[in-house]
């Protein structure tokens, strides 16, 4: 396969209501079906979806994707004016896909016909007359155009045809037996009338896989905290949160859980916060502005030491920022955003898979550890859909993490006893025997409010300390590459985990020494294994979508030694590219 | 202000040599390049040679997209005009855009010329005029052993030659209408008789084509070519090679002076003010004549375009006749004003 490393980028780019996101869908649902992995991640620049410009890009490969990539290897235009704006982001021989008869000659410039540059290969399609003849209308022309795409790249048509079927399953016999139509006839135009590019050839046999599940991060996080046992969910929708709350709007309630839409989010948490400690396992998700909102009452979970999970996907910022735009700038808000010390767990995950597996696993730890856990999403991860085999659900192992629960004795029950562990047995309210006072003020273990400062000191410590102790008990962070001295150790984390591990493997880096340091649970970062990395890297560079570069902060504090930081704000997911070109320069 | 927009159709030698005068005459004005072939400028007489294999494809290139960049020249491949609005100066591609022009040149070259008679077999014809053409017959080429070339122009000599040499059979049916736009008398045509043999051509002469059968459907088809006299020839691949004529189909409804080509005065501009043409498919005035004449050949389209584009920054250079060239092939000698050895 041709471009970045061995994948095939394919771009379907139209207005809103030409079907671009759909057909993707498709491609990508028939893509899973021949047995490649996918990575999908679709662009809005307006702030809403559903006008403008709409870009659908998939990455396919026969190995795990790790990025969507930059450079599409073939653009399909449903809306020349709106795709002519992509060019830049096409490779310079790639497969350009267009419609021959528009219905009326266009100004100057407004045909993407006419930048078709010397080295790629253009496909006038006559996308609306072949849709008409299909359903009526110029409606599938989108359709028309995959049929196309599985000629011109030799890929399977009964994947496609099982992927239309999966995809109107719910719609009238007739509208997918015209889609069907529309998808042939795509196909037909290009084997009758075009040569393919030998090119690229994705020789899909018939397809095989059926256990795939195509899902966003926000929908597998969603997925996570239901198979969690989710038992409330309470936001208020903010982009990219929002599907969050859409999926377990339709979900949670056939599984005896609540779903509440709030005023704003400082209601949404307040309702969490109360259902945690009420013993349910409770959820919020937001992004950063609505984050900023929930961090006094996350801090009352803290202080009382109530376990919630949090969901932030962040996006560009600080304030409404770029809400359609991905960022990783909430990482100090996350760890350090809250009044007094007010340590939390953060974990960041770095794929689709991992947003259900952390999110899964993060109420187990919430409840284990009694307080708040952070997930740091961002907006790539929660749009982004991904192939997950039907295995990740079920090859799940819960129970890694357990509360301590309190029994009821003679004596009275001291809900914030002092251990060594930091952890109190913990009990909820209605519990016989076990009745106990929770505040926001400083407490006594006993709950009472007590403001002498050798309490305040004994409960600052056991707080941290029951933090501190997820280190030893959560996975070691993952390491790649050189497992010995390394001239440049890349450090990343969240979303740009992909971009930094095909860095690492790029052919232009190959013979070097160079080592990956990627961990998931971000506080309290996994101080030993860092400093272990740290000690056998020559340089240390900290890959990650902020412009003060906030982990690599984190990262100085703990090895006390300047790293080089690769943080920029593209507002986009990372280039590979550039990475590579940094650790290049560092090589030098 | 907006610069001028100088729209040129075609992307041949008379369009990349004009268009690199207007840049030198203006650094500012808007130039584009628009040709319907997806190929970048090439020469056309190496095709011969790239057909059986000698030379490859990048060897033809004459300009790469450097050249355009530098003198940021707007290209266009694989774009065709379909029709032109005059009085609004606008043109209209086939794949739906209008494109418009402060002035226009035309420098649309030449198609390859089949003479009426032969109109019911013209499915069966290879021609050759274009890359697109050249890359046809290179990819048949391997599967085919015996060719019969009906007509006999210039092109079809070298064409010939090359593949004499590479070890195809190839038959000459030798024709009164071939040989333009030279004029062939008895005499030029026993000479080239004489010469095609000579490279190892089998030539019949003064038997001209009846009909022409598709006798198998295979890869390749197999024809028989019957002539008038009787004679039956069996080919793989029937070439037509009875020279070019100005390529201006497109034109015929614009509302421009046609004749063979478009007319235009001895400073190259058409009836239409801000309009000219040059290079093959121009048909130029020559006052002590009184009468038009056409070029087929490389050289004077350069030399056209050059004047055109002169013409169009301001300039009011007339065009004087080209004088005649002796060019060779084998032992046959001509004279003409229009093709150069190349
Ligand atoms: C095989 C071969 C061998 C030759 N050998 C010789 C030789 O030895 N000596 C010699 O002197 N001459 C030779 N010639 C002839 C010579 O190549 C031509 O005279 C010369 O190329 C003419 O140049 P031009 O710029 O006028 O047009 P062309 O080179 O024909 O270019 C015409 C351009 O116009 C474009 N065009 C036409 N119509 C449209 C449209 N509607 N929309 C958009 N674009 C359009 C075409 O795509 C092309 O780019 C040979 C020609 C051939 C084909």
């Amino acid at each position: 396969m041709p471009n970045q490393t061995d994948s095939l980028i394919i771009k379907i780019c139209g207005s809103a209501g030409d079907g671009s996101i759909s057909a993707v869908e498709i491609l990508n649902r028939a893509c899973a079906l021949m047995g490649f992995h996918i990575m999908n991640f679709d662009s809005y620049p307006a702030e809403i979806r559903g006008f403008g410009k709409s870009v659908g890009h998939t990455r396919i490969s026969r190995s795990p994707v790790l990025t969507p990539g930059r450079l599409a290897d073939c653009l399909v235009s449903l809306n020349d004016v709106h795709a002519i704006t992509e060019l830049s982001r096409i490779t310079p021989d790639a497969v350009i896909l267009y419609d021959s008869k528009p219905p009326d000659y266009v100004e100057e410039d407004h045909a993407i016909a006419g930048f078709i540059q010397p080295g790629m290969t253009g496909y006038g399609i006559p996308l609306r007359d072949l849709s008409t003849q299909a359903v009526k209308s110029s409606r599938s022309r989108n359709i028309v155009a995959l049929g196309a795409l599985a000629a011109i790249y030799n890929m399977s048509l009964d994947a496609f045809m099982e992927a239309i079927a999966i995809r109107f399953s719910r719609k009238a016999a007739a509208v997918m037996k015209n889609n069907e139509t529309a998808l042939k006839l795509g196909h037909d135009f290009i084997v009758q009338h075009g040569e393919r590019p030998a090119r690229i050839d994705l020789q899909a046999q018939h397809w095989t896989r059926t256990d795939i599940s195509i899902i966003s991060g926000n929908e597998a996080a969603a997925q996570g905290a239901l198979d969690a046992g989710l038992s409330f969910y309470a936001g208020y929708p903010i982009t990219p949160a929002t599907k969050i709350m859409e999926y377990l709007a339709k979900k949670l309630p056939g599984r005896n859980g609540v779903v509440v839409q709030t005023e704003d989010e400082i209601s949404a948490i307040g309702h969490v916060v109360g259902a945690g400690y009420a013993g349910k396992r409770a959820m919020t998700a937001t992004s950063g502005p609505g984050f900023c909102l929930m961090t006094e009452t996350l801090n009352l979970a803290v202080e009382a030491e109530i376990g919630i999970v949090v969901i932030d996907c962040m996006r560009g910022g600080p304030s409404t920022g770029l809400p359609t735009k991905t960022e990783q700038s909430d990482l100090y808000l996350a760890v350090y955003g809250g009044s007094g010390d007010s340590p939390r767990i953060v974990l960041a995950p770095a794929d689709v898979t991992e947003c259900y597996t952390l999110t899964r696993r993060a109420f187990e730890v919430a409840e284990a550890f009694q307080t708040p856990v952070i997930i740091l999403m961002d907006f790539f991860l929660s749009n982004r859909f991904e192939d997950l085999p039907g295995s990740i659900f079920e090859s799940f192992r819960s129970g890694v993490f357990e509360k301590i629960q309190a029994i009821a004795g003679d004596d009275p029950y001291l809900r914030f006893a002092i251990t060594d562990s930091g952890i109190s047995p913990v009990a909820y309210p209605g519990m016989k025997g076990l009745q106990h006072t929770i505040t926001g003020l400083e407490h006594s273990p006993n709950g009472f409010p007590n403001y002498d400062g050798d309490n305040h000191r004994r409960m600052d410590a056991k707080r941290q300390r029951k933090i501190d102790n997820i280190r030893f008990a959560w996975p070691s962070p993952e390491e790649i590459g050189s497992p010995d001295r390394a001239d440049a150790g890349i450090i990343s984390w969240g979303s740009s985990i992909g971009a930094a591990m095909e860095a690492i493997r790029h052919p232009d880096l190959s013979g070097a020494a160079i080592a990956g340091f990627f961990p998931r649970l971000l506080y309290p970062i996994q101080d030993g294994a860092l400093k272990q990395f740290s000690d056998r890297c020559a340089e240390l560079i900290v890959v990650e979508l902020n412009s003060s570069g906030q982990m690599a902060g984190m990262v100085e504090q703990i090895t006390s030694r300047k790293v080089i930081r690769l943080a920029e704000v593209p507002a986009e997911p990372p280039a590979v590219e550039s990475i590579v070109r940094q650790i290049q320069g560092v090589l030098k | 202000m907006k610069p001028p927009h100088i729209v040129i159709i075609g992307n041949g030698v008379s369009a990349n040599r004009a268009s690199e005068v207007l840049r030198e005459n203006d650094p500012d004005v808007r130039i584009t390049l628009i040709s319907r072939e997806f190929f970048l400028f090439y020469f056309r007489h190496k095709l011969p040679a790239f057909i059986t294999g000698s030379i490859d494809e990048d060897s033809l290139i004459v300009h790469d997209l450097h050249f355009y960049m530098d003198r940021n020249i707007r290209l266009r491949l694989g774009q065709t005009v379909q029709k032109i609005d005059l009085e609004n100066k606008t043109l209209f591609l086939s794949h739906m855009e209008m494109v418009h022009y402060d002035k226009l040149l035309i420098c649309s070259g030449g198609q390859s010329h089949i003479p009426e008679i032969y109109y019911p077999f013209r499915s069966f014809f290879t021609t050759l005029k274009k890359l697109s053409d050249a890359r046809d017959i290179r990819k048949k080429l391997p599967l085919i052993n015996r060719i019969v070339i009906v007509g006999g122009d210039l092109t079809s000599l070298r064409l010939a030659d090359a593949l004499i040499r590479s070890g195809r059979e190839v038959s000459f049916i030798l024709d009164d209408f071939a040989f333009w736009p030279i004029e062939s008398g008895p005499d030029i045509r026993h000479a080239l008789e004489t010469a095609l043999k000579k490279v190892g051509a089998t030539v019949i002469s003064g038997d001209p084509l009846e009909r022409i059968e598709r006798i198998s459907d295979g890869d390749p088809p197999e024809y028989a070519v019957y002539t008038r006299k009787g004679q039956q020839l069996r080919a793989q691949m029937v070439g037509a090679f009875f020279g070019f004529k100005p390529d201006v189909d497109f034109l015929i409804r614009s509302g421009l002076d046609i004749d063979r080509g478009i007319l235009v005065d001895d400073r190259l501009q058409t009836t239409y003010p801000d309009v000219f043409a040059a290079g093959d498919c121009a048909q130029v005035y020559a006052p002590h004549l009184n009468n038009y004449w056409v070029s087929i050949g490389w050289k004077n389209a350069i030399m056209l375009g050059e004047i055109a584009a002169a013409n169009m920054s301001g300039s009011e250079q007339p065009v004087s006749m080209p004088v005649e060239q002796r060019i060779r092939f084998s032992d046959l000698q001509l004279k003409t004003p229009w093709w150069h050895a190349l």
